[in-house]
Formats: C-alpha cells, structure tokens, sequence
C-alpha cells in the first residue's frame, strides 16, 4: 500500500498539465483508474452521486463472460483432441485451448486497445471502459483456427468503424464487436465459415480424422437434402439437444455453451446490466418466427423449416448473441417499449436468415446489427407515443 | 382529502437521519444573508458596510422588480458586504449587537384578515420582505402578483433524506400554523396542503392536509403533486410554499414582526447526534457545526442531499434552506474500488451487493467515476417523478432544440435531482435541464 502512492504520485507528475507525457494522460489515467478510484468532489446539486460508474457497468459484463472462456478454452481443446484421434483428457485439452485463445485474446486486446489509446490521445477523450467489452466479446466469436492478422483486422474495424469514427462509446449505433464479426465474416469469408475451420487440428494433422466431422448443426441443417428428418439428421451427427445445450461441439470459442449464456444472462439481469425485455423479447421472436415456420412447413418443403424452435434456440450463438450483444445498452433501444420489438425482430430475423439464406448458416449477428440500424427510429415512434399523452405544460 | 400514490423516485438509505429531538442554540456572534441563492433576482442594496440595522431592516430589493424587498436577519453593524465575480452580491454580513432591536411592522388581527383587501395584503408581505418564501411553478421564480393565483400548494416535506419534519417545527404553533393557512386562502381559494405520507405529523395536520401522497423521494413536492394531478392549463402557474414558511408569513402578519425562528436540520453521517436545530435565518454553519460534535475533517451541503449547494465551512444559512447536511471530507483515494462487492455502498442500481444490506449507508459528495457519454442505461428515466426521459431531453437541450426539449416536458421538472444522482456516466443531467428552465424564464420575463 504504502509504495503505490509514492509510485503513483512520480508518475502522474509526467502526466499532468506540464508533464512531459501530457498526450499520453488518457492512457495513464485508465491504468491508474484501475487500481486506486482518486475522489473527485461534486460542486453542484445533487451533491450526492451514486456508487456505480460506467467502469463497473462495463466489468460486470466481462465478469459474466469469464466463465464462457473458461469452457471456450475446454471446449477447443477437447474438439481439437477428438478431431486428431485422440481420446479427450482434462489438462491437455486445457492445454491446447489455452494455446489457442490466449494468442487470439492477447491480439485482440493489443491491438483493440492501440486504437483505443490513439483516438483518445488525438480526440483528448478519456478511454473508455466499452473497449474492454468489445476486446472480451470478439475472441468468443472467432474460430479457434483463425489467422492472429485477421483478429487484428477484426478488432481494429470493430472499434475504429464500429465505434471510434463517431465519437467512442455512447455515440456508437452499432455494436462494435459485432462489426468486427461482421466484417470478418464477408471480407475472408473462407478462414471464417464452412466445415473446416471450428476445430483446431494439432500434431501437424492437416484433415480431422474420418470418424470427426466439423460441421456445425447450423451448416447440416442448412445443406441437408429434402425429404428427410431435420431432427434424425442431427442426431445422427451427434447433435442432440442435450449436446447442443452444454455446448460440446465445433464452433466459435465461447458462444456454443448456451448453459452458460442462460447462467449470464441471468446474472446480468438480477445485477440490472443486461435489460430483461430484450432478452426475453429475443427468445419470443425466435420461438415464435420457427414455430411459425414448423406450421407452414409441408413434406416437401424445406427441412430446415420443420426444424424445433428449441433447436434455433440453442444452436450456434444464437443465445450468446441475445445474452450479450443485443443487450449492449449504447447500441440496443432506449426505451422499454422499443425493447421488446427490437428483441423481438432479432429473434425472427435469426431464424429467417438462417433458414432462408443458405449463404449465411448463422443469421444472428446481422440480425442484431440489422435492428441496431433500426434501434433510434423504434425508439422515436415510442418517444413519440409517450410525449403525445403528456399534458402541455408550454 | 385525496390520496396520492407517486410510482417513481428513490429512497437513499443515508446514514444519520435527524432524530425529532428540538435542541436550542443561542445567538450566534454574526448571521447573513445570502442573495445568490435567491434565483432571478438583481439585488440593489439599500446598506452599506458599518451601517446599523434592526431585524428586519431593508438590505436590498430587487433591481427590476421594487416592491420586491429582502429584510435583515438580525441587528447590528453590517460587517461585510461580499462581491463575486462580476460583483454578483454574494452575502451581507451582520454583526449582531445584544439589544437586537425589532423594526416595527403592522399587524393583522385574526378578524380583520378576512375582510382585508387581497391586494393590501400582497403588498404587506412585500413589505415585509417574505414575498420571496412563495414561488411560482414551473420556473420556480418569486411569483408577479397578476390578481389571484390558479392555487396555492403548502408542501410540508418530500421525503428527502434530510429535512425538518413538521412534527418538529409546528409544535406548538398550530395557531400560527392556521393563521399562515388562513392568510394564504386570501389570496386563492385552492389552497393544498401536500401531506407526505409515513411524516409523522401532528393530527391538526392530519385534518387540515387536502392531499396524501405516498411513494418515494421526491413525493410530496409541489411540481410533483401538480404534474400528477392538474387537469387544466392554467394550473401550471400555480405557487407553492413550503409548510416552515407558512409560519414565518403567519409571524409578520399577526406580530407585526420581521420573523427569524428557523428549525434546522443538522444531519448527516459525520454528526454524532443528529437533529433538529432552533436557530435564527442566515445562522453561521459553524455556529451549527460545534453545536453538532463532528468528527475529523467533513464537508457541509446546505439545503438537502438532493437539491442543496456544497459550502464551505465558513458559511451561512441562506434565506430559503432548513437542512444542513455533514458529509464527510474523505480525499483518500479508494483501492481497487472496482474489484469489491461493495457491501457499503448506497446505490440505487443492483450492481453492488449492497442491496442486500438493510441499514442506512455513509453517503459522500463524490462523483465514484468519471464524466462518460450517455449510454443510455435509462436509470434516469426509471427515477424521474415527472415522467421525463432525461436521457433524451438532456440530448434535445444540448444541441440548442428548445421545442423539442419543451415537448419533452422540461418545464414539469421539479429539479429534484435525482437523474444526475443514479447517472452512471455521471452526467449533471439535472443541471441541465435547470439551466435551459432558467434560460426560459429569463426569456420570458424580458421579451
């Protein structure tokens, strides 16, 4: 205790107005901010402000995602096992995993905060805890195959375009992780869809042993043949509910555990981080829109269409992205109406790209982008609503 | 009688709430007054340093406005007069001498207030200098005097951490207490008396109040009241006082004497014993402070939690303010603050685990972040009494769209200050929409 203030006093000497690093004061005051909180005394009314800043709003969320990392890294490694022939054993799928994601998170955070510090030092704005939670979030949606130079890519796009270019956290319209996905996802669409690339092969393996397929429910769902059963074809590769539930399949690093994703969720929403509405609003749209489908699905349309909604539900990242990117509160709707039809869209729109478009297997992440665009305009109609019952006081 | 339930505000469970215990102070050596607190007024003074005054003697009057005047607190020699930037008059300074001689003022018997002219009587509160105890919603001014007011609400608390109950400054001045009542229902017929509920009130009270309202801070406000339940245009110009003011009128009228009896709340973590202070108008703080037994080094917010100013140890009760709160001074830097649970922590959100704490919490004057972008979390507008969506017409006022910020409904705000206080990004979001109401009404006023 007694060696930080002296430490932190020479420091912050170099920072401050006349210091030499003066430029740099955005930088050392987020590492500062970390470790000791400096008072700062309120002059105007009222006086006395709440505990919660945004720096523990945003940590909370990391907090949630922690657990989805720790399966993330289990989960590489015991896919990357089972795809090189090998029987799954605990310390070395850990192993494995971690040697997997600690490069791709170390990458991510690196360079997403660089950007970060760049655009605070020249646009003299704080650093802003968001950065954070975008460098948390894009890790878990990446394959574990992915080139380091395209994570790279990913997160500089995601904050730069994503956010940064208009103005930093709080005046960005779309969610700065999902952009990075997003355009991941178009511009090397090869190193980021198709069978191949969620499991990590290892022992200079260049094909997943013939017992081992890494496809993905949603790409077997999507390019199945007609006139078979959705559900016996995905049992037969092995995915069942139950499977699809805990999560223990080729995908993204942290987004195929749905128990988890459910366990956050709930965290977020007794902590009131995350906003229920949107949540729930989310499973609604998406249960409703598959059921939807399973009416009109007749024996010789689609498959895909009779699929259960549970399935959509848990399948691919469908539930990470409701529990933790439609839910950003800077980029989702403001008001609580609005909320629930922005879920809502999201949750139809999900199982609607998924379905219909054999392109995109997994619709999530452009739904929740789709409706970000749409997010200030549900907000306005309801603000507009709201303000037509309010007795003029002009 | 009407009951009122307000869904929407905040409780904050604050640590040293006044006991209903009266204690009494003596004289203090010197007492002021303070203009700058008093909004919208342009003082002209009528004194000047080493000149002697009696209690109730004018200090100044308004510059535009005349028949608005402002009395002495106390007799003696004017020690100081105090300038701000811009000599902005900041406080006249009194030096109280032992005599403390009265200015004389009329006085109204009980029968001959009910046949008295209403116009007469304006013009004796003006007089007498507590004009400026009735304001006037929305804007919260000193209300013109245009003929009779659409009604008149006496508020006798908001639920405020920190405020004198009733209970406390009426005893044993219900007699006063109904004179004030009776002299305000000269002015208007409707004449409400906003009764919060769980205010441990005398029953007289009880029987006289019109409206109970229950709910959360800031429940038993006026613009609160009104904005829930005004059926009618014309009722937002309706005036309000609050229910110790009552008292003060009621005390130049029947007396014949400039009043300065205040009762005082000295509470707040800081105080060992917290409670009700009788003391004088424009009472030094220290003079309040040594009576309260402090501890260590503390810092003093006058005119409660939620609306009150910070002032320095060296100041004085100003005209309107009844609660003085003590928080504590604390510069330490706090360790890894961002890492613990937090069970000590008075919050409104559910992000500490505080919430599972039952007793009332230490509450300081700090931030507990930085100034962030709004990211529209919406705690403002799930506190707001009034139904505003801060989070929106704060953005409406910034970018210069009065007409937007006034269909938002800026001019029902009640000022109660409660969406910077559950700001996580720390906005000073009642600030805002204070200073654009201001700019409104001096718009107003000068066109």
């Amino acid at each position: 205790m007694s060696t930080q203030k002296p430490l932190f006093n020479s420091l912050r000497k170099a920072f401050d107005q006349n210091g030499s690093l003066k430029r740099l004061a955005p930088l050392y005051e987020v590492l500062e901010s970390i470790i000791v909180t400096r008072p700062r005394f309120t002059a105007t009314a009222p006086v006395v402000r709440d505990s919660l800043d945004v720096k523990r709003y945003m940590m909370l969320v990391i907090v949630a995602l922690l657990p989805h990392y720790g399966f993330g890294v289990y989960n590489v490694g015991c896919q990357a096992l089972l795809a090189s022939g090998h029987s799954p054993n605990f310390l070395r799928a850990v192993f494995i995993g971690l040697q997997a994601v600690v490069p791709i998170v170390l990458v991510v955070f690196a360079v997403g905060f660089t950007w970060e510090v760049v655009f605070a030092v020249i646009r003299r704005h704080p650093i802003s805890e968001g950065v954070l939670v975008t460098c948390t979030l894009l890790p878990l949606t990446l394959p574990p195959t992915i080139p380091l130079w395209q994570a790279a890519l990913g997160i500089s796009f995601g904050i730069v375009i994503g956010k940064e270019i208009f103005g930093g956290t709080g005046r960005n319209f779309l969610n700065p992780a999902l952009t990075g996905r997003t355009f991941l996802y178009f511009a090397y669409p090869a190193q980021i869809s198709g069978d191949a690339v969620w499991t990590l092969l290892i022992g200079g393996k260049t094909a997943a042993v013939d017992a081992f397929s890494g496809a993905t429910p949603l790409a077997i769902a999507g390019s199945m043949e007609k006139m078979r059963d959705v559900h016996v074809v995905l049992s037969d590769a092995g995915y069942t509910l139950t499977k699809l539930f805990f999560g223990l399949y080729p995908g993204s690093i942290g987004g195929t555990a749905t128990f988890l994703c459910v366990i956050g969720a709930g965290f977020l929403i007794l902590l009131g981080i995350a906003n229920y509405r949107i949540i729930i609003g989310c499973i609604l749209g998406l249960m409703t829109t598959a059921g939807i489908l399973n009416m009109i699905a007749g024996p010789d349309s689609m498959p895909y269409l009779s699929l259960n909604p549970l399935y959509h539900l848990v399948m691919g990242g469908s539930m990470f992205a409701f529990a933790y990117m439609a839910t950003d509160p800077v980029s989702s709707c403001h008001m609580q109406g609005a909320r629930w039809v922005f879920g809502f869209f999201i949750g139809g729109l999900t199982v609607l790209i998924r379905v219909f478009n054999p392109a995109f297997p997994e619709g999530v992440g452009l739904a929740v982008l789709f409706m970000n665009i749409f997010a200030p305009l549900l907000d306005e109609i309801e603000i507009k609503m709201r303000l037509k019952r309010r007795v003029s006081n002009v | 009688m009407k009951f009122i339930r307000i869904q929407k505000g905040f409780d904050l469970h604050a640590a040293g709430r006044p006991s209903l215990e009266l204690q009494r102070l003596e004289a203090p050596e010197t007492v002021a007054f303070i203009p700058k607190h008093i909004r919208f007024i342009k003082p002209r003074l009528a004194i000047k340093e080493k000149d002697s005054v009696k209690v109730g003697s004018l200090l100044f009057s308004d510059k535009h406005r005349p028949d608005l005047k402002f009395r002495s607190p106390g007799a003696g020699i004017v020690e100081t007069v105090h300038f701000g930037s811009r000599r902005i008059l900041e406080a006249i300074v009194i030096r109280l001498d032992s005599k403390e001689e009265d200015e004389i003022f009329s006085s109204i018997s009980e029968a001959a207030l009910d046949t008295m002219d209403t116009k007469d009587l304006v013009a004796r509160i003006q007089e007498g200098g507590l004009w400026a105890l009735i304001r006037e919603l929305p804007f919260k001014n000193i209300p013109f005097y245009h003929g009779k007011p659409p009604g008149i609400i006496v508020t006798m608390g908001t639920k405020e951490p920190f405020e004198p109950e009733p209970s406390v400054y009426l005893r044993g001045r219900e007699d006063l207490f109904q004179f004030g009542i009776r002299v305000l229902k000269r002015l208007t017929a409707n004449v409400d008396v906003v009764l919060p509920s769980g205010n441990d009130a005398p029953d007289f009270l009880h029987k006289m109040a019109t409206h109970k309202v229950s709910g959360k801070y800031p429940c038993g406000d006026a613009g609160v009241l009104l904005y829930w339940t005004k059926i009618d245009l014309n009722q937002k110009r309706t005036w309000y006082i609050h229910g110790q003011d009552v008292l003060l009128l009621a005390r130049l009228l029947r007396d014949g004497r400039y009043p300065i009896e205040r009762t005082v709340v000295l509470a707040g973590p800081d105080v060992k014993h917290p409670c009700h202070i009788e003391t004088r108008m424009g009472a030094p703080l220290s003079h309040l402070a040594q009576f309260g037994t402090i501890n260590g080094d503390h810092r003093f917010v006058v005119g409660g939690l939620f609306t009150g100013y910070p002032e320095p140890g060296n100041g004085y009760l100003s005209f309107h303010e009844t609660a003085v709160a003590v928080l504590p001074n604390d510069k330490k830097a706090e360790r890894f603050a961002l890492f613990k649970p937090g069970y000590h922590k008075p919050t409104y959100s559910r992000a500490f685990i505080s919430r599972l704490n039952p007793s009332p919490m230490t509450v300081d004057g700090r931030y507990h972040g930085e100034e962030r972008a709004c990211i529209g979390c919406g705690y403002c507008a799930n506190v707001c009494p009034v139904d505003i969506l801060p989070q929106f017409a704060f953005k409406t006022i910034i970018i210069g769209e009065m007409e937007e910020a006034l269909k938002h409904g800026i001019l029902d705000c009640v000022e109660c200050g409660l969406c910077s206080h559950v700001c996580p990004s720390k906005i000073d979001l009642a600030q805002i929409l204070k200073t654009a109401r201001a700019d409104l009404y001096k718009e107003m006023v000068h066109r």
